[in-house]
């Protein structure tokens, strides 16, 4: 059916330049996928990189290459470059790849089709490979959805409401037909009538999705916030590196609110979302306490702390998933989860505060001296952030408690992440008590504090990449468990290498 | 006296003491983290008996109990530099005080609605067993322990004793011996596969065996037959019949002269075979049983008929222990293939062999329970999920399993075991009107499961209640919350709600607005920091 089209299409206009409508006009265009509406920029810059791991098609951006890849429905000649992407090393070898090869052209891996599902018939156990073997799959299934139009579903009016219909079904031949007289371009016309019918109906609320992608606030949040610190360590002066401070601050906060409003939720609901808060949470929080103790380490800590959290956000993007899905049912319209969730995180920000200071002070004890009054300083701005992350953090596994109470009828039920949660609050717990014993001298205090953030790491990360089950299984994604492994790494050396120069002293 | 407050100062000191506050909060983390792993690795039951609900888990949040107690106690009379952390430490013994009322009187449980079917059932997570003398009209329930191993109950009750428990079990193959071998009721084990693919196959002709003589995988047909029935099946006869008699098992693959063909009743074919001196007739297009004298079917007659030419349009597979028989539509003739323990035999069908493992006349294969320990899988349980008892009757012994009941005969009495949930039983009746399950627009995934339930209240009549996630059910201190949903056979959806009861639910609040208060207060609010040095404090 589709084919007839196209040779009708054809017939109609001379030239086929004519018929190329798939340009910047429709960046703008609302489309629904995954549950929600959205410009189709945004969902072609997502589907691409989904398959391809790039935002471009050759010399296409993702918007126009994703029209031209839907118009093979029908039959229009169209050949783009499709690099799919392949990540495991041995899926690389099953696919008949070289190891270094990161991708492999859709056509060839079309043809190995059967090879996938047979290969993945007899896979058991769930590991990293079949895990990858399931998302080359999926990559090629996207990509036989949009070259079968049947990958976005476009606006039509029908009795003052909007509906939404595959592409498919939307370039019908009579529709095409009845718009040959309406202009130069049929199908642009079909285009701009629907996007317009959707504009009357339901407004341009969904446009603010395509501004938070182009602006990119996030990365000129990472700039600031790096400016900051270079001016706050080199500069005697603290006004321009305040100025930058104030500016990421604003950044941010345009960003998230941004996010928020197309959403229509509390930013904390996935992992992505969580680094983002407690990046920033870091930064007011570390703003908070040196209004209440004017010491400028506090700011150089939440300024780092914020460059992580950044950084994870635009790197990390094999662990954390940007896009802005639905949520599960338990989720929605949540104020006790909303509050639970942001007081947690504001506390793993406060306790990343004394992690990052911990931290800084053993690797400065490692390779020149601090003297004991400077010392006894350091552990008690440590011990500042741990009491303010400590009252959070109670006030968060109890917030949890009273979230599980109102959404499932109990307060407690050793659920992990909940249970880790404890465990966090626990081990600071242990130590700040043990810290009046003759247990844990100042030396011994900073160790641990550094040692002790493992646990917020595993209780954010480890319960979603490593333990991934329980009532929190809306959270788990993958690729997270090699970034958790090489944290606990790194961590454990750098206590390692702090604390043989502390046992030589002692 | 003296010694008694001497003896008291000691138990204070002790349990008061920071360093075993150390102790005891680093025993309850690290318990907890094991958890953590146990019920990722085992599921969330597996952790709940071996960790979260046992005894000495309990012990540990005694202590945690005892040091948060006594620290208290020894800091006496207060002090001013305090007042923070006494409030901490009372919202933690008032916490403990009303999850310990929780554990000792709340009911947590589910009740499962099936659409317009009236129920006050509501489950709880216990098991126990129930043995029910329907003549008698009795009914004894015994409690099973809450344990995460096999465990020997040692109970007994006229006559009947319950062995062991076993909380998480699968089944496993066991041969049973047979008490007297007659050759004839043989089992065998094998494997059928293919390169990408194989599965392992068991069939059985003994009654008892938990194992049938059929099976189907995907489009093949396994049959399972006597091994006498073999040499019938390799032969090809013009009308593909075969005659056999259960009985002797004797077989005859009748050829053309064998035969006498006569036009029956109803204008059917009839056909007379002369078989080991007998003469039978059959009506072989309408039933495999043979015509009796007054030409009606006789289901007392040993002998059976059927047609070969029924199997050969799909794939059936015939098996006899160490024969195997098929159609081969290529060559357009029925096979016979022979093969010992360990051999194969290649199968007509797109690269099937199938390989013979086990065959037996002496013993018949059936299904126990074994312990296991559980094993989850993305969040399921895929194996160990079954909780089974062993009971002995007189000389009798055998495995009641949950959700498989069990009836068993006893001098001619019937007695009935049945292994589930302990149930509570409600003063009133909840109907499920309607379950409904939204989904995100232009997707199949739910976005809301909702409950229209009506609640009869008996002489108060009745109310109509709608039940989705953060908007429960409340009535007389029972709260229903939406937790799951199922399908019924019958199409509609069913709905699965969680009920709740929680009389320490005041006090646990409680207990929390105290710890936070107190832990601002003691962390935010007292200010006493150490002066950077080179400066004064102002």
């Amino acid at each position: 059916m589709f084919k007839i089209l196209f040779v009708f299409l054809i017939s109609m206009t001379s030239a086929f330049g004519q018929m190329d409508f798939c340009n910047k006009d429709l960046e703008t265009f609302p489309v629904q996928a995954g549950g929600r509406e959205k410009p189709l920029y945004v969902f072609a810059n997502e589907t691409i990189r989904f398959m391809t791991g790039s935002e471009k098609v050759g010399e296409y951006s993702a918007t126009e290459a994703f029209c031209k890849l839907s118009l093979k429905a029908f039959g229009m000649p169209v050949e783009l470059p499709i690099m799919v992407k392949v990540d495991h090393v041995d899926v690389r070898k099953v696919l008949g790849m070289q190891e270094d090869q990161t991708s492999i052209p859709v056509k060839e891996l079309e043809s190995k089709a059967d090879l996938i599902t047979s290969e993945l018939s007899q896979l058991k156990e769930n590991n990293s490979f079949k895990k990858e073997l399931t998302r080359v799959e999926s990559r090629l299934n996207t990509y036989r959805a949009i070259i079968n139009a049947r990958a976005w579903s476009v606006p039509v009016k029908t009795e003052n409401k909007i509906e939404f219909i595959t592409i498919g079904e939307f370039l019908t031949e009579s529709r095409v037909a009845s718009a040959k007289d309406k202009g130069s371009n049929p199908v642009s016309f079909l285009f701009a009538e629907s996007k317009a019918d959707y504009l009357a109906l339901k407004g341009d609320q969904y446009l603010l999705e395509l501004k938070y992608y182009k602006w990119n606030l996030f990365n000129w949040a990472l700039i600031s916030t790096l400016l900051s610190i270079i001016l706050f360590v080199a500069m005697k002066n603290k006004i321009p590196g305040t100025v930058f401070i104030l500016l990421t601050i604003g950044l941010q906060i345009t960003a998230i609110t941004l996010r928020v409003m197309i959403s229509g939720r509390a930013p904390i609901t996935n992992m992505y979302e969580t680094v983002m808060f407690s990046g920033f949470g870091g930064l007011v929080i570390s703003c908070v306490i040196y209004f209440m103790r004017k010491e400028i380490m506090f700011i150089l800590a939440g300024l780092a702390c914020n460059l992580l959290g950044l950084m994870m956000m635009k790197f990390a993007n094999g662990m954390l998933d940007e896009g802005i899905s639905p949520l599960v049912p338990v989720l929605r319209d949540n104020f006790w989860l909303s509050t639970h969730v942001s007081t947690i995180i504001l506390s793993y920000a406060a306790l990343a505060l004394s992690w990052l200071l911990a931290n800084a002070l053993l690797i400065k004890g490692r390779f020149s001296t601090v003297s004991s009054a400077e010392y006894r300083y350091q552990v008690d701005l440590i011990y500042t952030c741990i009491k303010v992350g400590v009252v959070l953090l109670a006030a968060g596994v109890i917030l949890g408690g009273v979230w599980a109470d109102y959404s499932w009828g109990r307060f407690w039920g050793w659920d992990p992440k909940e249970t880790w949660s404890l465990i966090v609050l626990l081990i600071y717990m242990a130590i700040l008590h043990g810290k009046y014993t003759s247990w844990i001298p100042p030396k011994r205090f900073v160790l641990m504090v550094a040692g002790a953030f493992m646990s917020v790491m595993m209780a954010w990360f480890g319960v979603n990449y490593i333990l991934a089950s329980g009532l929190h299984s809306y959270g788990f994604s993958e690729g997270g468990a090699i970034f958790l492994g090489t944290f606990f790494l790194i961590q454990t050396l750098i206590l390692i290498i702090a604390s043989i120069k502390t046992s030589k002293e002692a | 006296m003296n010694t008694l407050i001497s003896s008291y100062r000691k138990v204070e000191l002790f349990f008061g003491n920071l360093k075993f506050a150390v102790i005891i909060i680093l025993l309850f983390a690290v318990s907890l983290g094991y958890g953590t792993f146990m019920e990722s690795y085992h599921g969330t039951e597996y952790a709940n008996r071996l960790i979260y609900k046992s005894f000495w888990f309990m012990g540990i949040q005694f202590g945690m109990f005892l040091s948060i107690l006594f620290a208290t106690l020894i800091r006496l009379p207060p002090k001013k530099h305090l007042y923070g952390f006494y409030v901490i430490h009372s919202g933690l013994i008032i916490l403990f005080i009303g999850s310990f009322i929780t554990y000792q009187s709340g009911v947590d449980g589910t009740i499962t609605l099936t659409p317009n079917l009236p129920a006050r059932n509501i489950q709880v997570n216990e098991d126990e067993l129930r043995i029910q003398f329907p003549s008698k009209g009795k009914e004894v329930t015994v409690d099973l322990p809450f344990t995460a191993f096999k465990k020997d109950l040692n109970y007994e009750y006229e006559g009947i004793t319950l062995k062991t428990f076993l909380p998480f079990s699968e089944n496993k193959q066991d041969w049973i011996p047979i008490k007297i071998e007659d050759g004839t009721q043989s089992s065998s084990r094998y494997r059928i596969f293919t390169p990408n693919f194989g599965e392992f196959v068991t069939l059985s002709l003994h009654p008892q065996s938990d194992f049938s003589n059929t099976q189907q995988m995907g489009p093949l047909n396994v049959h399972y037959m006597p091994a006498s029935l073999a040499e019938c099946f390799a032969q090809n006869t013009p009308d593909g019949l075969i005659v056999w008699n259960a009985e002797t098992s004797g077989c005859l693959a009748p050829l053309k002269k064998d035969l006498k063909k006569k036009k029956g009743i109803s204008g059917q074919e009839m056909i007379e075979v002369e078989f080991s001196g007998q003469k039978v007739q059959f009506l072989p297009g309408m039933s495999p049983l043979p015509l009796d004298d007054k030409m009606n079917l006789s289901e007392n007659s040993p002998f059976r008929i059927f047609s070969k030419k029924l199997f050969e349009k799909s794939p059936h597979l015939f098996l006899f222990g160490k024969h195997a028989a098929f159609f081969d539509k290529e060559k357009n003739e029925w096979g016979s293939q022979k093969f010992e323990i360990g051999e194969e035999v290649s199968l007509p069908w797109m690269g099937f062999k199938i390989r013979l493992l086990e065959h037996r006349t002496d013993a018949y294969p059936t299904m126990l329970p074994r312990y296991v320990k559980p094993v989850q899988e993305n969040g399921q349980v895929i194996s160990g999920d079954i909780k089974a008892v062993e009971v002995s009757i007189g000389d009798q012994t055998f495995w009641v399993k949950s959700g498989e009941p069990i009836a068993f005969n006893q001098n001619g009495e019937r007695i009935t075991f049945e292994l589930g949930k302990k149930a509570l039983l409600l003063p009133y009746e909840l109907v499920l009107d309607q379950f409904k399950m939204d989904t995100d627009p232009g997707t199949n995934n739910p976005a809301s499961y909702e409950s229209f339930v009506t609640l009869f209240k008996g002489n108060d009549g009745s109310t109509k209640h709608h039940v989705f996630m953060n908007n429960p059910l409340k009535h007389q201190n029972f709260t229903f919350y939406q937790a799951s949903y199922f399908q019924t056979n019958e199409g509609p959806f069913g709905s699965v709600l969680s009920v709740n009861f929680d009389p320490g639910r005041f006090w646990k609040y409680l207990g929390s607005i105290f710890l936070v208060l107190g832990s601002i207060w003691h962390f935010v609010l007292r200010k006493k920091t150490v002066v950077k040095p080179g400066e004064t404090r102002v």
